[in-house]
Protein backbone atom coordinates (compact mmCIF):
# COMPACT_ATOMS: atom_id res chain seq x y z
CA UNK A 1 0.00 0.00 0.00
CA UNK A 2 2.75 2.24 0.43
CA UNK A 3 4.48 1.37 -2.93
CA UNK A 4 6.88 3.53 -3.91
CA UNK A 5 6.10 5.78 -7.30
CA UNK A 6 8.69 5.25 -10.26
CA UNK A 7 10.49 8.45 -9.37
CA UNK A 8 11.48 7.25 -6.09
CA UNK A 9 13.10 4.14 -7.16
CA UNK A 10 16.26 6.09 -8.43
CA UNK A 11 16.94 7.57 -4.67
CA UNK A 12 17.50 4.19 -4.50
CA UNK A 13 21.71 3.58 -4.80
CA UNK A 14 21.23 -0.17 -6.22
CA UNK A 15 18.74 0.79 -8.64
CA UNK A 16 21.23 3.74 -9.83
CA UNK A 17 23.89 1.35 -10.13
CA UNK A 18 21.92 -1.49 -11.80
CA UNK A 19 20.14 0.92 -14.55
CA UNK A 20 23.94 3.01 -15.69
CA UNK A 21 25.34 -0.32 -16.14
CA UNK A 22 22.18 -1.97 -18.33
CA UNK A 23 21.93 1.06 -20.28
CA UNK A 24 25.42 0.58 -20.95
CA UNK A 25 25.15 -2.96 -21.81
CA UNK A 26 22.20 -2.34 -24.22
CA UNK A 27 23.59 0.66 -25.78
CA UNK A 28 27.15 -1.42 -26.83
CA UNK A 29 25.94 -4.89 -27.24
CA UNK A 30 24.21 -4.30 -30.26
CA UNK A 31 27.13 -2.37 -31.72
CA UNK A 32 28.67 -5.76 -31.58
CA UNK A 33 25.64 -7.63 -32.45
CA UNK A 34 25.40 -6.17 -35.72
CA UNK A 35 27.96 -7.43 -37.41
CA UNK A 36 27.39 -10.86 -35.74
CA UNK A 37 24.03 -11.03 -37.34
CA UNK A 38 25.37 -9.72 -40.88
CA UNK A 39 28.17 -12.85 -40.63
CA UNK A 40 25.26 -15.08 -39.69
CA UNK A 41 26.96 -16.00 -36.59
CA UNK A 42 24.38 -14.84 -34.26
CA UNK A 43 24.23 -17.79 -32.00
CA UNK A 44 28.33 -16.84 -30.86
CA UNK A 45 27.07 -14.38 -28.13
CA UNK A 46 25.24 -17.40 -26.60
CA UNK A 47 28.28 -19.80 -27.02
CA UNK A 48 30.94 -17.69 -25.73
CA UNK A 49 28.51 -17.07 -22.81
CA UNK A 50 28.39 -21.02 -21.83
CA UNK A 51 31.64 -21.18 -22.18
CA UNK A 52 31.54 -18.27 -19.83
CA UNK A 53 30.37 -20.85 -17.24
CA UNK A 54 33.72 -22.25 -17.34
CA UNK A 55 35.34 -18.88 -16.69
CA UNK A 56 33.01 -17.92 -13.38
CA UNK A 57 33.66 -21.80 -12.01
CA UNK A 58 37.33 -20.73 -12.22
CA UNK A 59 36.87 -17.97 -10.31
CA UNK A 60 34.89 -19.51 -7.52
CA UNK A 61 37.77 -22.49 -7.56
CA UNK A 62 40.49 -19.84 -7.60
CA UNK A 63 38.96 -17.12 -5.29
CA UNK A 64 39.33 -14.57 -8.17
CA UNK A 65 37.07 -12.09 -9.26
CA UNK A 66 34.77 -14.14 -11.86
CA UNK A 67 34.89 -11.07 -14.16
CA UNK A 68 38.51 -11.54 -15.17
CA UNK A 69 38.42 -15.22 -14.84
CA UNK A 70 35.68 -14.95 -17.58
CA UNK A 71 37.29 -12.68 -19.56
CA UNK A 72 40.45 -14.82 -19.95
CA UNK A 73 38.60 -18.03 -20.65
CA UNK A 74 35.80 -16.53 -23.49
CA UNK A 75 38.89 -14.55 -24.60
CA UNK A 76 41.25 -17.85 -25.27
CA UNK A 77 37.86 -19.60 -26.52
CA UNK A 78 37.20 -17.50 -29.22
CA UNK A 79 40.77 -17.24 -30.19
CA UNK A 80 40.58 -21.33 -30.54
CA UNK A 81 37.25 -21.20 -32.49
CA UNK A 82 38.27 -18.55 -34.99
CA UNK A 83 41.20 -20.96 -35.49
CA UNK A 84 38.83 -23.86 -35.75
CA UNK A 85 37.11 -21.90 -38.35
CA UNK A 86 39.98 -20.63 -40.36
CA UNK A 87 42.28 -23.37 -40.47
CA UNK A 88 40.52 -27.22 -40.32
CA UNK A 89 37.74 -28.20 -41.74
CA UNK A 90 35.12 -27.40 -38.70
CA UNK A 91 32.23 -25.46 -39.43
CA UNK A 92 31.15 -22.85 -37.78
CA UNK A 93 28.18 -24.65 -35.94
CA UNK A 94 30.08 -27.47 -35.06
CA UNK A 95 32.86 -25.09 -33.21
CA UNK A 96 29.95 -23.70 -31.71
CA UNK A 97 27.83 -27.18 -30.35
CA UNK A 98 31.31 -27.79 -29.04
CA UNK A 99 31.12 -24.39 -27.42
CA UNK A 100 27.79 -25.21 -25.78
CA UNK A 101 28.68 -28.62 -24.60
CA UNK A 102 32.51 -28.08 -23.29
CA UNK A 103 31.28 -25.06 -21.37
CA UNK A 104 28.46 -25.84 -19.65
CA UNK A 105 30.11 -29.06 -18.58
CA UNK A 106 33.38 -27.09 -17.52
CA UNK A 107 30.95 -25.05 -15.65
CA UNK A 108 28.57 -27.68 -13.37
CA UNK A 109 31.85 -29.99 -12.67
CA UNK A 110 34.95 -27.21 -11.69
CA UNK A 111 31.63 -25.60 -9.51
CA UNK A 112 30.95 -29.31 -8.43
CA UNK A 113 34.86 -29.33 -7.44
CA UNK A 114 34.15 -25.84 -5.71
CA UNK A 115 30.84 -27.09 -3.88
CA UNK A 116 31.30 -25.33 -1.14
CA UNK A 117 30.95 -22.01 -2.53
CA UNK A 118 27.21 -22.82 -3.50
CA UNK A 119 25.33 -22.99 -6.93
CA UNK A 120 23.09 -19.92 -5.39
CA UNK A 121 26.27 -18.25 -6.51
CA UNK A 122 26.28 -19.51 -9.99
CA UNK A 123 22.71 -18.92 -10.33
CA UNK A 124 23.22 -14.87 -10.39
CA UNK A 125 25.47 -15.52 -13.34
CA UNK A 126 23.96 -17.30 -15.63
CA UNK A 127 20.88 -15.17 -15.04
CA UNK A 128 22.32 -11.56 -13.75
CA UNK A 129 21.91 -9.83 -11.04
CA UNK A 130 21.87 -5.82 -11.81
CA UNK A 131 20.91 -5.43 -8.11
CA UNK A 132 23.72 -6.16 -6.62
CA UNK A 133 26.05 -5.14 -8.60
CA UNK A 134 29.00 -2.48 -6.85
CA UNK A 135 30.06 0.52 -8.03
CA UNK A 136 33.23 -1.03 -8.83
CA UNK A 137 31.30 -3.38 -11.55
CA UNK A 138 29.24 -0.41 -12.88
CA UNK A 139 32.78 1.17 -13.85
CA UNK A 140 34.38 -1.63 -15.06
CA UNK A 141 31.15 -2.38 -17.28
CA UNK A 142 31.17 1.24 -18.27
CA UNK A 143 34.55 1.32 -19.37
CA UNK A 144 34.27 -2.37 -21.13
CA UNK A 145 31.32 -0.77 -23.12
CA UNK A 146 33.24 2.22 -24.02
CA UNK A 147 36.19 0.62 -25.45
CA UNK A 148 33.70 -1.87 -27.18
CA UNK A 149 31.32 0.57 -28.98
CA UNK A 150 34.31 2.75 -29.83
CA UNK A 151 36.04 -0.22 -31.70
CA UNK A 152 33.16 -0.84 -33.40
CA UNK A 153 32.21 2.49 -34.31
CA UNK A 154 35.61 3.42 -35.91
CA UNK A 155 36.20 -0.48 -37.70
CA UNK A 156 32.83 -0.05 -39.08
CA UNK A 157 33.32 -0.45 -42.76
CA UNK A 158 35.59 -2.70 -42.49
CA UNK A 159 34.20 -5.38 -40.13
CA UNK A 160 30.95 -4.79 -42.21
CA UNK A 161 32.89 -5.54 -45.50
CA UNK A 162 34.74 -8.82 -43.61
CA UNK A 163 31.25 -9.87 -42.47
CA UNK A 164 29.47 -9.34 -45.91
CA UNK A 165 31.65 -10.71 -48.12
CA UNK A 166 35.08 -12.41 -46.37
CA UNK A 167 36.60 -13.36 -50.13
CA UNK A 168 36.09 -10.28 -51.31
CA UNK A 169 37.34 -8.36 -48.31
CA UNK A 170 40.48 -11.20 -48.98
CA UNK A 171 40.77 -10.09 -52.70
CA UNK A 172 40.99 -6.70 -51.29
CA UNK A 173 43.56 -7.08 -49.30
CA UNK A 174 42.06 -6.29 -46.01
CA UNK A 175 43.51 -8.26 -42.59
CA UNK A 176 40.68 -10.57 -42.56
CA UNK A 177 41.79 -12.80 -40.34
CA UNK A 178 42.86 -10.17 -37.99
CA UNK A 179 39.47 -8.48 -38.13
CA UNK A 180 38.05 -11.74 -37.52
CA UNK A 181 39.75 -12.08 -34.39
CA UNK A 182 39.44 -8.88 -32.90
CA UNK A 183 35.32 -9.56 -33.48
CA UNK A 184 34.86 -12.54 -31.77
CA UNK A 185 37.28 -11.30 -29.22
CA UNK A 186 35.23 -7.96 -28.50
CA UNK A 187 31.76 -10.33 -27.95
CA UNK A 188 34.09 -12.10 -25.85
CA UNK A 189 34.22 -9.13 -23.82
CA UNK A 190 31.03 -8.21 -24.47
CA UNK A 191 29.46 -11.05 -22.86
CA UNK A 192 32.09 -11.47 -19.91
CA UNK A 193 30.96 -7.79 -18.91
CA UNK A 194 27.65 -7.81 -19.64
CA UNK A 195 27.15 -11.18 -17.60
CA UNK A 196 25.88 -8.76 -14.57
CA UNK A 197 23.20 -7.10 -16.16
CA UNK A 198 21.46 -9.68 -18.52
CA UNK A 199 22.89 -12.87 -17.13
CA UNK A 200 24.89 -15.73 -19.09
CA UNK A 201 22.76 -17.56 -20.99
CA UNK A 202 20.34 -14.23 -21.75
CA UNK A 203 23.84 -12.14 -22.98
CA UNK A 204 23.23 -13.20 -26.97
CA UNK A 205 19.73 -11.87 -26.50
CA UNK A 206 20.76 -8.42 -26.04
CA UNK A 207 23.24 -8.76 -29.12
CA UNK A 208 20.54 -10.01 -31.30
CA UNK A 209 16.97 -8.93 -30.49
CA UNK A 210 17.60 -5.04 -31.29
CA UNK A 211 19.36 -5.93 -34.11
CA UNK A 212 16.99 -7.70 -36.28
CA UNK A 213 14.08 -5.69 -34.78
CA UNK A 214 15.10 -2.21 -36.15
CA UNK A 215 16.35 -3.87 -39.45
CA UNK A 216 13.06 -4.44 -40.49
CA UNK A 217 12.47 -0.89 -40.91
CA UNK A 218 16.25 -0.18 -41.93
CA UNK A 219 17.84 0.16 -45.67
CA UNK A 220 21.25 1.18 -44.51
CA UNK A 221 24.40 -1.26 -42.79
CA UNK A 222 24.83 2.69 -40.97
CA UNK A 223 21.19 3.30 -39.64
CA UNK A 224 20.36 -0.43 -38.64
CA UNK A 225 23.59 0.07 -36.51
CA UNK A 226 22.80 3.12 -34.60
CA UNK A 227 19.14 2.04 -34.75
CA UNK A 228 19.85 -0.81 -33.12
CA UNK A 229 22.08 0.67 -30.63
CA UNK A 230 19.25 2.94 -29.47
CA UNK A 231 16.78 0.14 -29.45
CA UNK A 232 18.71 -1.49 -27.00
CA UNK A 233 19.21 1.24 -25.44
CA UNK A 234 15.49 1.83 -24.07
CA UNK A 235 14.85 -1.98 -23.93
CA UNK A 236 17.29 -2.65 -21.44
CA UNK A 237 16.38 0.62 -19.45
CA UNK A 238 12.75 0.04 -19.59
CA UNK A 239 13.69 -3.60 -18.70
CA UNK A 240 15.48 -2.71 -15.28
CA UNK A 241 12.71 -0.36 -14.51
CA UNK A 242 9.82 -3.16 -14.85
CA UNK A 243 11.96 -5.37 -12.92
CA UNK A 244 12.51 -3.31 -10.00
CA UNK A 245 8.99 -2.44 -9.80
CA UNK A 246 8.13 -6.03 -9.83
CA UNK A 247 10.76 -7.43 -8.04
CA UNK A 248 12.21 -9.63 -10.63
CA UNK A 249 15.44 -10.89 -12.26
CA UNK A 250 16.64 -7.81 -14.37
CA UNK A 251 18.06 -10.09 -17.16
CA UNK A 252 14.66 -12.22 -18.23
CA UNK A 253 12.77 -8.58 -18.14
CA UNK A 254 14.84 -6.97 -20.68
CA UNK A 255 14.62 -10.34 -22.61
CA UNK A 256 11.03 -10.33 -22.76
CA UNK A 257 10.70 -6.91 -23.30
CA UNK A 258 12.69 -7.55 -26.56
CA UNK A 259 11.18 -10.50 -27.34
CA UNK A 260 7.90 -8.52 -26.96
CA UNK A 261 9.33 -5.73 -29.09
CA UNK A 262 10.71 -7.75 -31.73
CA UNK A 263 7.07 -9.76 -32.27
CA UNK A 264 5.26 -6.19 -32.35
CA UNK A 265 7.44 -4.97 -34.46
CA UNK A 266 7.56 -7.77 -37.18
CA UNK A 267 3.96 -7.28 -37.24
CA UNK A 268 4.30 -3.59 -37.74
CA UNK A 269 6.96 -4.61 -40.60
CA UNK A 270 4.42 -6.45 -42.19
CA UNK A 271 1.88 -4.15 -42.63
CA UNK A 272 4.30 -1.54 -43.68
CA UNK A 273 5.92 -3.93 -45.71
CA UNK A 274 2.26 -4.00 -47.73
CA UNK A 275 2.18 0.14 -48.13
CA UNK A 276 5.67 -0.02 -49.54
CA UNK A 277 5.21 -2.61 -51.91
CA UNK A 278 2.65 -0.67 -53.80
CA UNK A 279 5.03 3.17 -53.03
CA UNK A 280 8.64 1.81 -53.60
CA UNK A 281 11.31 4.47 -52.81
CA UNK A 282 13.02 4.00 -55.94
CA UNK A 283 12.06 2.51 -59.86
CA UNK A 284 11.36 -1.42 -59.67
CA UNK A 285 13.42 -2.92 -61.63
CA UNK A 286 12.97 -2.72 -65.36
CA UNK A 287 11.46 -6.53 -66.84
CA UNK A 288 13.88 -8.13 -68.95
CA UNK A 289 12.69 -7.76 -72.16
CA UNK A 290 10.64 -10.30 -74.13
CA UNK A 291 12.79 -12.63 -76.29
CA UNK A 292 10.05 -14.42 -78.40
CA UNK A 293 7.53 -12.89 -80.69
CA UNK A 294 3.73 -13.54 -78.81
CA UNK A 295 1.35 -15.06 -81.52
CA UNK A 296 -1.06 -13.15 -82.47
CA UNK A 297 -4.36 -14.41 -80.65
CA UNK A 298 -6.63 -16.48 -83.06
CA UNK A 299 -9.61 -14.91 -82.55
CA UNK B 1 55.59 -6.82 -68.37
CA UNK B 2 52.90 -8.59 -68.14
CA UNK B 3 50.25 -7.40 -64.90
CA UNK B 4 49.39 -11.32 -64.30
CA UNK B 5 51.83 -14.11 -64.98
CA UNK B 6 50.84 -17.53 -63.94
CA UNK B 7 53.36 -20.46 -64.43
CA UNK B 8 52.09 -24.01 -64.50
CA UNK B 9 49.62 -24.02 -61.84
CA UNK B 10 48.50 -27.03 -60.33
CA UNK B 11 45.43 -26.52 -57.90
CA UNK B 12 44.02 -29.53 -55.91
CA UNK B 13 41.18 -30.12 -53.83
CA UNK B 14 41.65 -33.00 -51.50
CA UNK B 15 44.30 -34.59 -53.52
CA UNK B 16 42.67 -34.17 -57.13
CA UNK B 17 44.35 -32.00 -59.47
CA UNK B 18 41.27 -29.06 -60.79
CA UNK B 19 43.55 -26.98 -62.76
CA UNK B 20 47.16 -28.95 -64.20
CA UNK B 21 50.01 -27.12 -65.08
CA UNK B 22 48.16 -23.88 -66.42
CA UNK B 23 50.35 -21.01 -68.14
CA UNK B 24 48.60 -17.81 -68.61
CA UNK B 25 49.52 -14.17 -69.13
CA UNK B 26 47.51 -11.14 -69.14
CA UNK B 27 49.40 -8.02 -70.29
CA UNK B 28 48.77 -4.70 -69.50
CA UNK B 29 45.42 -3.47 -71.41
CA UNK B 30 44.43 -6.47 -72.77
CA UNK B 31 41.25 -8.07 -72.43
CA UNK B 32 41.47 -11.86 -71.92
CA UNK B 33 38.74 -14.56 -71.40
CA UNK B 34 38.94 -17.82 -69.60
CA UNK B 35 36.54 -20.27 -71.48
CA UNK B 36 35.73 -23.80 -70.81
CA UNK B 37 32.94 -26.59 -69.82
CA UNK B 38 31.52 -26.62 -66.18
CA UNK B 39 34.26 -28.08 -64.05
CA UNK B 40 37.08 -27.18 -67.01
CA UNK B 41 38.92 -25.51 -63.66
CA UNK B 42 38.10 -21.67 -64.93
CA UNK B 43 36.42 -20.39 -61.88
CA UNK B 44 39.52 -22.31 -59.28
CA UNK B 45 42.47 -21.07 -61.44
CA UNK B 46 41.04 -17.72 -61.36
CA UNK B 47 40.28 -18.00 -57.38
CA UNK B 48 43.98 -19.32 -57.03
CA UNK B 49 45.21 -15.80 -59.25
CA UNK B 50 42.92 -13.91 -56.58
CA UNK B 51 44.97 -15.63 -53.58
CA UNK B 52 41.52 -17.56 -52.32
CA UNK B 53 42.88 -21.10 -52.72
CA UNK B 54 46.12 -22.48 -52.43
CA UNK B 55 48.74 -23.44 -55.45
CA UNK B 56 49.84 -26.60 -55.00
CA UNK B 57 53.12 -26.11 -57.41
CA UNK B 58 53.45 -23.64 -60.00
CA UNK B 59 54.38 -19.78 -59.56
CA UNK B 60 51.39 -16.77 -59.88
CA UNK B 61 52.87 -13.26 -60.94
CA UNK B 62 50.32 -9.77 -60.63
CA UNK B 63 52.40 -6.94 -61.27
CA UNK B 64 55.72 -8.60 -61.40
CA UNK B 65 55.85 -9.27 -58.00
CA UNK B 66 55.55 -13.17 -56.07
CA UNK B 67 51.65 -13.15 -55.23
CA UNK B 68 52.86 -14.02 -51.54
CA UNK B 69 54.99 -10.93 -51.39
CA UNK B 70 51.62 -8.94 -53.41
CA UNK B 71 50.42 -6.19 -50.74
CA UNK B 72 48.90 -3.69 -53.72
CA UNK B 73 45.76 -5.64 -53.82
CA UNK B 74 44.24 -1.99 -54.62
CA UNK B 75 44.94 -2.08 -58.23
CA UNK B 76 42.84 -5.35 -58.55
CA UNK B 77 39.23 -5.20 -59.19
CA UNK B 78 37.43 -8.21 -58.21
CA UNK B 79 33.44 -9.71 -58.98
CA UNK B 80 33.20 -13.27 -57.22
CA UNK B 81 30.94 -15.63 -58.86
CA UNK B 82 27.88 -15.43 -56.85
CA UNK B 83 24.23 -14.38 -57.03
CA UNK B 84 23.15 -11.62 -54.82
CA UNK B 85 24.81 -9.11 -53.44
CA UNK B 86 22.94 -8.88 -50.08
CA UNK B 87 23.97 -10.39 -46.80
CA UNK B 88 22.05 -10.51 -42.82
CA UNK B 89 22.15 -7.03 -42.24
CA UNK B 90 20.40 -4.66 -44.97
CA UNK B 91 23.36 -2.36 -46.82
CA UNK B 92 22.44 0.32 -49.76
CA UNK B 93 24.21 -0.22 -52.72
CA UNK B 94 26.62 2.94 -51.70
CA UNK B 95 27.77 0.97 -48.31
CA UNK B 96 28.71 -2.30 -51.04
CA UNK B 97 30.69 -0.36 -53.54
CA UNK B 98 32.64 1.67 -50.80
CA UNK B 99 34.19 -1.37 -49.78
CA UNK B 100 35.68 -1.02 -52.51
CA UNK B 101 37.61 2.14 -51.76
CA UNK B 102 38.84 0.29 -48.28
CA UNK B 103 42.04 -0.87 -49.48
CA UNK B 104 42.58 2.94 -50.30
CA UNK B 105 41.87 3.70 -46.56
CA UNK B 106 44.23 3.30 -43.22
CA UNK B 107 42.47 0.99 -40.88
CA UNK B 108 40.14 3.74 -39.16
CA UNK B 109 40.28 6.63 -40.90
CA UNK B 110 37.27 8.03 -42.73
CA UNK B 111 36.43 8.22 -45.92
CA UNK B 112 38.22 11.28 -47.95
CA UNK B 113 36.44 12.87 -50.84
CA UNK B 114 38.44 10.85 -53.34
CA UNK B 115 36.66 7.68 -51.98
CA UNK B 116 33.26 9.29 -51.77
CA UNK B 117 33.60 10.27 -55.80
CA UNK B 118 34.68 7.17 -56.60
CA UNK B 119 31.66 4.86 -55.50
CA UNK B 120 29.08 7.73 -56.71
CA UNK B 121 30.87 7.78 -60.28
CA UNK B 122 31.02 3.75 -60.18
CA UNK B 123 26.92 3.90 -59.22
CA UNK B 124 27.12 5.86 -62.42
CA UNK B 125 29.08 3.74 -64.56
CA UNK B 126 26.94 0.88 -63.98
CA UNK B 127 23.43 2.96 -64.09
CA UNK B 128 22.42 2.89 -60.67
CA UNK B 129 23.12 6.53 -60.12
CA UNK B 130 19.58 6.84 -58.46
CA UNK B 131 19.54 3.47 -56.64
CA UNK B 132 22.66 4.66 -54.54
CA UNK B 133 20.26 4.88 -51.02
CA UNK B 134 18.37 1.23 -52.16
CA UNK B 135 18.41 -1.47 -50.14
CA UNK B 136 20.72 -4.13 -52.38
CA UNK B 137 18.02 -6.95 -51.42
CA UNK B 138 15.36 -4.68 -52.65
CA UNK B 139 17.23 -4.95 -56.36
CA UNK B 140 16.85 -7.50 -58.64
CA UNK B 141 19.59 -10.03 -59.67
CA UNK B 142 20.96 -8.23 -62.63
CA UNK B 143 21.08 -4.43 -60.58
CA UNK B 144 22.65 -6.74 -57.63
CA UNK B 145 25.20 -8.04 -60.40
CA UNK B 146 25.83 -4.38 -61.33
CA UNK B 147 26.30 -3.19 -57.55
CA UNK B 148 29.22 -5.92 -57.17
CA UNK B 149 30.76 -4.71 -60.75
CA UNK B 150 30.75 -0.90 -59.26
CA UNK B 151 32.41 -2.10 -56.18
CA UNK B 152 35.34 -3.60 -58.53
CA UNK B 153 35.65 -0.43 -60.41
CA UNK B 154 35.65 1.76 -58.05
CA UNK B 155 38.97 0.57 -56.35
CA UNK B 156 40.39 2.10 -60.26
CA UNK B 157 42.04 -1.40 -60.70
CA UNK B 158 44.36 -1.79 -63.33
CA UNK B 159 43.08 -5.46 -63.72
CA UNK B 160 39.67 -6.39 -63.17
CA UNK B 161 38.95 -10.31 -62.80
CA UNK B 162 35.53 -10.99 -63.31
CA UNK B 163 34.13 -14.34 -62.75
CA UNK B 164 31.04 -15.35 -64.37
CA UNK B 165 29.77 -11.53 -63.84
CA UNK B 166 26.73 -11.86 -66.35
CA UNK B 167 25.05 -15.11 -65.08
CA UNK B 168 21.24 -13.98 -64.70
CA UNK B 169 21.68 -11.13 -66.55
CA UNK B 170 19.22 -9.79 -69.15
CA UNK B 171 20.50 -8.97 -72.47
CA UNK B 172 20.14 -5.46 -72.63
CA UNK B 173 21.58 -5.19 -69.33
CA UNK B 174 24.99 -7.46 -70.17
CA UNK B 175 25.10 -5.06 -73.33
CA UNK B 176 25.27 -1.77 -70.82
CA UNK B 177 28.01 -3.91 -68.61
CA UNK B 178 29.90 -5.09 -72.14
CA UNK B 179 30.14 -0.83 -72.66
CA UNK B 180 31.59 -0.05 -69.36
CA UNK B 181 34.02 -2.79 -69.01
CA UNK B 182 35.25 -2.07 -72.94
CA UNK B 183 35.88 1.67 -71.63
CA UNK B 184 37.64 0.56 -68.84
CA UNK B 185 39.55 -1.65 -71.48
CA UNK B 186 39.99 1.62 -73.24
CA UNK B 187 41.86 3.54 -70.88
CA UNK B 188 44.10 1.01 -70.07
CA UNK B 189 42.53 -1.62 -67.55
CA UNK B 190 43.42 -5.21 -68.23
CA UNK B 191 39.91 -7.77 -67.99
CA UNK B 192 40.62 -11.46 -67.10
CA UNK B 193 36.88 -12.52 -67.14
CA UNK B 194 35.60 -16.33 -66.51
CA UNK B 195 32.31 -16.94 -68.56
CA UNK B 196 30.98 -19.79 -70.53
CA UNK B 197 29.10 -18.60 -72.71
CA UNK B 198 29.09 -16.09 -75.86
CA UNK B 199 27.80 -12.38 -75.47
CA UNK B 200 27.99 -8.79 -75.46
CA UNK B 201 30.98 -8.92 -73.10
CA UNK B 202 33.21 -11.23 -75.14
CA UNK B 203 32.66 -8.83 -77.95
CA UNK B 204 35.78 -6.60 -77.03
CA UNK B 205 38.05 -9.62 -76.26
CA UNK B 206 41.91 -9.65 -77.60
CA UNK B 207 42.48 -13.48 -76.43
CA UNK B 208 40.49 -16.58 -75.33
CA UNK B 209 41.89 -18.95 -73.10
CA UNK B 210 39.81 -22.33 -73.34
CA UNK B 211 40.32 -24.39 -69.81
CA UNK B 212 39.34 -28.14 -70.53
CA UNK B 213 39.70 -30.86 -67.70
CA UNK B 214 42.51 -28.27 -66.11
CA UNK B 215 44.48 -27.80 -69.28
CA UNK B 216 44.76 -24.71 -71.25
CA UNK B 217 43.38 -26.14 -74.80
CA UNK B 218 43.30 -23.19 -76.36
CA UNK B 219 44.92 -19.65 -76.31
CA UNK B 220 44.70 -17.27 -79.12
CA UNK B 221 41.79 -15.80 -80.85
CA UNK B 222 38.57 -15.53 -79.39
CA UNK B 223 35.80 -17.64 -80.33
CA UNK B 224 33.52 -16.14 -82.74
CA UNK B 225 29.39 -16.74 -83.09
CA UNK B 226 29.02 -17.82 -86.71
CA UNK B 227 26.08 -18.85 -89.13
CA UNK B 228 22.69 -16.58 -87.81
CA UNK B 229 24.24 -16.59 -84.48
CA UNK B 230 26.74 -13.66 -85.83
CA UNK B 231 23.71 -11.43 -86.72
CA UNK B 232 23.76 -9.07 -84.48
CA UNK B 233 19.75 -8.90 -84.28
CA UNK B 234 19.62 -12.70 -83.65
CA UNK B 235 18.27 -13.07 -80.30
CA UNK B 236 19.75 -16.21 -78.46
CA UNK B 237 16.38 -17.63 -77.19
CA UNK B 238 13.98 -20.30 -79.05
CA UNK B 239 10.22 -19.32 -78.64
CA UNK B 240 8.96 -23.21 -78.78
CA UNK B 241 10.98 -26.47 -78.18
CA UNK B 242 12.87 -27.84 -81.08
CA UNK B 243 10.73 -30.28 -83.17
CA UNK B 244 14.36 -32.12 -83.21
CA UNK B 245 16.01 -32.65 -80.57
CA UNK B 246 19.18 -33.73 -82.13
CA UNK B 247 19.65 -30.76 -84.65
CA UNK B 248 21.65 -31.52 -87.75
CA UNK B 249 25.01 -29.49 -88.28
CA UNK B 250 22.46 -27.33 -90.57
CA UNK B 251 20.03 -26.36 -87.26
CA UNK B 252 20.20 -23.76 -85.25
CA UNK B 253 22.44 -24.87 -82.37
CA UNK B 254 25.67 -22.64 -81.99
CA UNK B 255 28.47 -23.68 -83.63
CA UNK B 256 31.94 -22.22 -82.28
CA UNK B 257 35.07 -22.26 -84.00
CA UNK B 258 38.55 -21.27 -82.81
CA UNK B 259 40.42 -19.54 -85.70
CA UNK B 260 43.88 -20.44 -84.82
CA UNK B 261 42.89 -24.33 -83.58
CA UNK B 262 44.90 -26.68 -85.44
CA UNK B 263 44.75 -30.41 -86.00
CA UNK B 264 40.95 -30.84 -86.52
CA UNK B 265 40.43 -29.83 -82.98
CA UNK B 266 36.86 -27.98 -83.80
CA UNK B 267 35.22 -26.59 -80.68
CA UNK B 268 32.46 -29.33 -81.26
CA UNK B 269 34.65 -31.97 -80.33
CA UNK B 270 35.88 -30.12 -77.04
CA UNK B 271 32.45 -28.82 -75.83
CA UNK B 272 31.37 -32.53 -76.38
CA UNK B 273 34.21 -33.37 -74.13
CA UNK B 274 36.54 -35.08 -76.78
Amino acid sequence: MNDPTLLQYFEFEFVQRALISALVVGLCAPAVGVFLVQKRLALIGDGLGHIALTGVAIGFLTGTAPLWTTLAVTVAASIVMELLRSHSKTSGDVALAMMFYGGIAGGVYLTGIASDKGVANLQQYLFGSLLTASWNEVWTIVAGGAVVAALMLVLRPWLTAICADEQYARVSGLPVASLNLLLLITTAVTVSVSMRAVGLLLVSALLVIPVVTVQQFTRSFKATMFSAMGAGFLIAGAGVIASAAKDVPPGSTIVLLGVAAFVATAAVAAVVGRVRRTRRGHLPPEGEPLEVELPASSA
Amino acid sequence: MPVLNVHGATVSYGGRAVVRGVDLAVAPGEAVALMGANGSGKSTLIKAVAGLVPLASGAIELFDTPQKRFRQWRRIGYVPQRTGAASGVPSTAAEVVSQGRLAHRLLGMPARRADRTAVTRSLAEVGLQHHAHCAVDTLSGGQQQRVLIARALATDPELLIMDEPTVGVDAETQAALAAVVAARVDAGCAVLLVTHELGPLTDRLDRAVVLADGRVVHDGEPPRPVGEHADPDHQHAHPHPSPDPHPGPDGAAPRITFGTNKGGHGADEFWSGK
